[in-house]
């Protein structure tokens, strides 16, 4: 090989002086892009630190009795957060309750048993339940669905268990008005059903045909399938969605605030008004001076310490699920 | 028939391997790390002008790294690294301080799978163009239908140029991506298994093509296809497991090649 | 067929006995109950979606007119008017929201999908940003009157604006970046093959190559603002009459209006305040309906 030693004698023939284009825009571009994401990093911080800085003082006079108290005493300016976190703890947890089952029904009926024509539409039906906004869930509460509620579901409950001992003060309504933690945690199960719903058809839909097949090929039946072969392997990101479902039940303000009553009181029975944390402020906020603001920032960084714990679980499981 | 029997006939009557052509690339020690993976070791390699060298070898063997490094294409990663010496016309590519977007500009790159992008055909073979000269409209139209005739595609494409590039077979949109290489004036153009995309009748003219592009351009390029790399290149490279085990003109390596392995590897005893 | 077959076809239906017996009757039944609930499930949610916009219409139409449309909201008790400020409010407010958080959201995505695949510093902002994303509205809320409204003493649009963005934002995130993702890498490769520096092939090719689903981000993050109400509460608020050409002191909208006219006593805001929740729902279905067009497109191609 002649190679190394010949020079290179080829002269560069009549080449375009090339002028590469600025090395200043690109650095800015990049420069602009980091500082957009570290944007989302600041909102964040901003968030919780705004109410933080709100809350303060009512931590301060309170103390940890704050949580505890189930007072909320504009006159005497005694505030707690009890009645608020229960409320807001007992809506959501009923929201799962209903909503849970309805969403794997339904991301259950699109991935096996829909028939190929239909699944367009009816996922495209349960997505648009997605984007319906809050208040209209708040209106469609309060002005269809309570009443309805209250004749037929409280006003005969109430007469059935009234006197029983247990669900005769957990289903009782004094006044059958329809609203209440129940109808809250009915609305918000109805809100959260198309995102677990189509979280989990997504993650129904990854699992490989061919584990699905092969199940059906050894003669399972629908349910079997789901049972032991989809479930087991969707499980981890199922629970992720919940947990998102959850994180939004939550921190639900209006369609809450329409329903709920807004009643500070603790009351036995799911029938009872009461209020959510996202619900009070979002009632007294623009009134509230002094203490009661303070208060209710605080019972914003009680909600945003609540939600933010259930939201890093839920990102936590539905990333781990993609990776696998 | 044995593979290289079949492939002596294509062989016959081909532009012979030009030794004494100068060299444009020399690769002088080329280690090449993918994180703790050694992927090259050792390579010495030279590259003449104005000459088809074919990289073969089996999969993994890094003749698709080896191409990568020559326009520092790897340098996306963060993890992979280059060490060693790579001279395109005595400037070592691998020095730190080679500004890469130019260095790009002079080395051309075609992909396996046809990579035009979403917008005119016009402006894809434009896109280079324009970053690197300010040329008036009319030389602009000029530069961009000398590149499509030089790319056969200029008869297919001269009435829709402004529709959509991604539009095409992808035996144009091959040719489309060669074009807008060739626009830039490169003085090396890279094509990394450019065919293994495509049908036989499209791979036809790609081969034709490569073989039209040598007479202005040194072009290396890497292949699974072994006719293929008789059929167009005047040098082959054989590499094994990250290392070069023959290099020499075509012909030798395909008739009557010095290592057992290489020898192993054309007649299909292994790959 | 049968004929060239006569192993299957003679062979006696003795030979492989029905087995459908074998199959204990729990698993019917277990079977049975999964179908009906899960289609009673999908049921409920279509019987919901379709009570909802029955509500809307037969009770916003009622609330319909012209004047609607031409007319500032009235006052307490009050006959007549209509929701012109508080639609051309919303508008402001929308438009100021997506105004900023696009250029941020797409910005912050494309940093995420292009220049820190593979930083720390990217999982972190990827995994806030998805928390950012279900974050309570009403926290959004008491941020932006922490920030804007208590410093500068007075409701205004621009924090209501903000408020909107912040919530927009993630969405325009989220989605930028799975869709630059979605671009082959082959792509960029051969942008910088080429020798164009990172940000012009990110401009002029992958941008362009995820741009259908991008306009899809961005189209949600609307469709997700136009009827936020939260909070609108504490940083726009509402008010009954025009508004400030400064957007200074409170900002008509509808949802807040929606919120306020819908709980009051009086009949005539009642069905002002359906009007406009028929208008709201119908323009946000519209938008969604329109993203999710835009990416079957995408998809097609």
């Amino acid at each position: 090989m002649t190679a190394l030693t010949q020079s290179i004698v080829l002269a560069r023939e009549a080449r375009p002086v090339r002028k590469g284009p600025s090395k200043g825009l690109d650095r800015a571009f990049r420069a602009a892009s980091l500082g957009s994401a570290l944007l989302v990093l600041l909102v964040l911080a901003g968030i919780l630190g705004s109410i933080v800085y709100g809350g303060w003082p009512a931590f301060r006079e309170f103390g940890f009795g704050f949580v505890t108290s189930s007072a909320w005493n504009i006159g005497t300016e005694q505030y707690g957060a009890l009645v608020a976190v229960i409320g807001t703890l007992a809506s959501a947890f009923l929201a799962l309750l209903i909503g849970v089952p309805i969403s794997l029904g339904i991301a259950i009926y699109l991935t096996q048993l829909c028939p190929g024509w239909a699944r367009k539409p009816v996922s495209m039906t349960i997505e648009l339940l997605a984007s319906v906004p809050s208040i209209i869930y708040g209106m469609w509460g309060l002005f269809i669905f309570a009443p309805l509620f209250a004749r037929f579901v409280q006003t005969p409950v109430s007469n059935v268990f009234e006197g029983l001992p247990i669900v005769g003060s957990l289903l009782y309504a004094r006044v059958p008005s329809g609203v209440g933690i129940l109808t809250a945690g009915i609305i918000l199960a109805i809100m959260i059903v198309p995102f677990v719903a189509s979280i989990t058809r997504d993650m129904l839909d990854q699992i490989p045909t061919v584990l699905r097949e092969s199940a059906y090929g050894i003669g399972c039946t629908t349910w079997e399938v789901v049972r032991h072969v989809l479930v087991p392997q969707a499980s981890v990101s199922i629970i992720g969605a919940i947990m998102l479902g959850l994180g939004r039940a939550l921190g639900e303000t209006m369609a809450v605030t329409f329903v709920i009553g807004n009643a500070n009181r603790l009351s036995a029975s799911i029938f009872d008004p009461g209020s959510t944390i996202a619900s009070r402020i979002a009632n007294e906020f623009n009134e509230a001076d002094g203490m009661q603001l303070n208060a209710l920032m605080a019972l914003g960084c009680l909600l945003f310490v609540i939600t933010f714990i259930v939201l890093i679980i839920a990102r936590l499981l539905t990333r781990r699920a993609k990776l696998a | 028939m044995s593979p290289t029997t079949s492939m002596s006939g294509q062989l016959a009557g081909r532009n012979p391997a030009n030794e004494s052509a100068p060299v444009r690339i020399a690769v002088k020690d080329l280690n090449f790390y993918y994180g703790q993976f050694h992927g090259l070791k050792n390579v010495n390699l030279n590259f003449h002008d104005r000459q088809v060298t074919a990289l073969i070898g089996p999969s993994g063997c890094g003749k698709s790294t080896l191409l990568r490094t020559f326009n520092r294409i790897y340098s996306l990663y963060p993890e992979q690294r280059a060490e060693g010496q790579i001279l395109l016309d005595g400037q070592n590519v691998l020095d730190p301080k080679v500004d890469l977007n130019e260095l790009r500009a002079r080395v051309g790159m075609v992909f396996q799978k046809p990579t035009p992008f979403p917008m005119s055909i016009y402006d894809n073979v434009a896109f280079g163009l324009r970053l690197y000269e300010r040329l008036p409209k009319s030389e602009l139209d000029g530069r961009v239908e000398d590149a499509l005739r030089k790319a056969a595609l200029w008869d297919e494409v001269k009435d829709k140029m402004k529709q959509s590039g991604t539009g095409l077979s992808g035996g144009q949109q091959q040719r489309l991506c060669i074009a807008r290489s060739v626009a830039q004036r490169p003085e090396v153009i890279l094509f990394d298994e450019p065919t293994s995309a495509l049908d036989p009748i499209s791979t036809g003219r790609i081969e034709e093509l490569i073989e039209q592009l040598r007479t202005e351009f040194t072009i290396v390029i890497v292949t699974h296809n072994m006719q293929q790399a008789a059929r167009i290149s005047q040098f082959t490279a054989f590499m094994y497991l990250g290392e070069l085990i023959e290099f020499a003109p075509t012909t030798k390596i395909f008739m009557n090649p010095d290592k057992r392995q290489t020898q192993d590897y054309i007649t299909g005893r292994f790959g | 067929m049968d004929a060239r077959n006569p192993i299957l076809a003679t062979a006696p239906a003795g030979s492989f006995p029905p087995r459908a017996n074998r199959v204990r009757p729990g698993r019917r039944i277990a079977d049975k109950i999964l179908i009906t609930a899960s289609t009673l499930a999908t049921l409920i949610g279509i019987v919901v979606l379709g009570s909802i916009l029955l509500m809307l219409i037969v009770e916003g139409i009622k609330g319909f007119s012209p004047m609607i449309f031409t007319q500032p909201t009235p006052g307490p008790g009050s006959e007549g008017g209509g929701i012109a400020n508080a639609i051309l409010g919303s508008l402001v407010l929308t438009v100021i929201g997506i105004v900023i958080a696009t250029p941020v959201g797409v910005m912050a995505g494309t940093y995420l999908a292009e220049y820190g695949r593979n930083s720390k510093l990217a999982d972190l902002i990827r995994f806030l940003n998805d928390i950012l994303l279900s974050a309570p509205s009403i926290l959004i809320g008491l941020f932006v009157y922490t920030l804007m409204v208590r410093p500068m003493g007075t409701y205004s649009g621009w924090a209501g604006g903000v408020a909107l963005a912040i919530i927009a934002t993630p969405v325009i995130v989220r989605t930028t970046e799975d869709m630059l993702r979605l671009v082959p890498s082959q792509m960029r490769e051969a942008g910088v093959a080429l020798g164009a520096p990172p940000s012009h092939v990110i401009k002029s090719v992958t941008w362009r190559a995820a741009s259908a689903g991008i306009v899809t981000g961005i189209l949600l993050a609307l469709a997700r603002i136009a009827g936020e109400t939260a909070p609108l509460l504490f940083t726009a608020l509402n008010n009954n009459s025009w508004f400030n050409a400064n957007l200074l002191g409170g900002i008509p909208n509808l949802p807040v209006m929606i919120y306020q006219f819908a709980l009051s006593p009086y009949q005539n805001w009642q069905s002002l305040a359906w009007a406009g929740a028929l208008l709201i729902t119908v323009t946000i279905l519209a938008l969604s309906i329109v993203a999710r067009l835009v990416v079957k497109d995408q998809r097609a191609r």
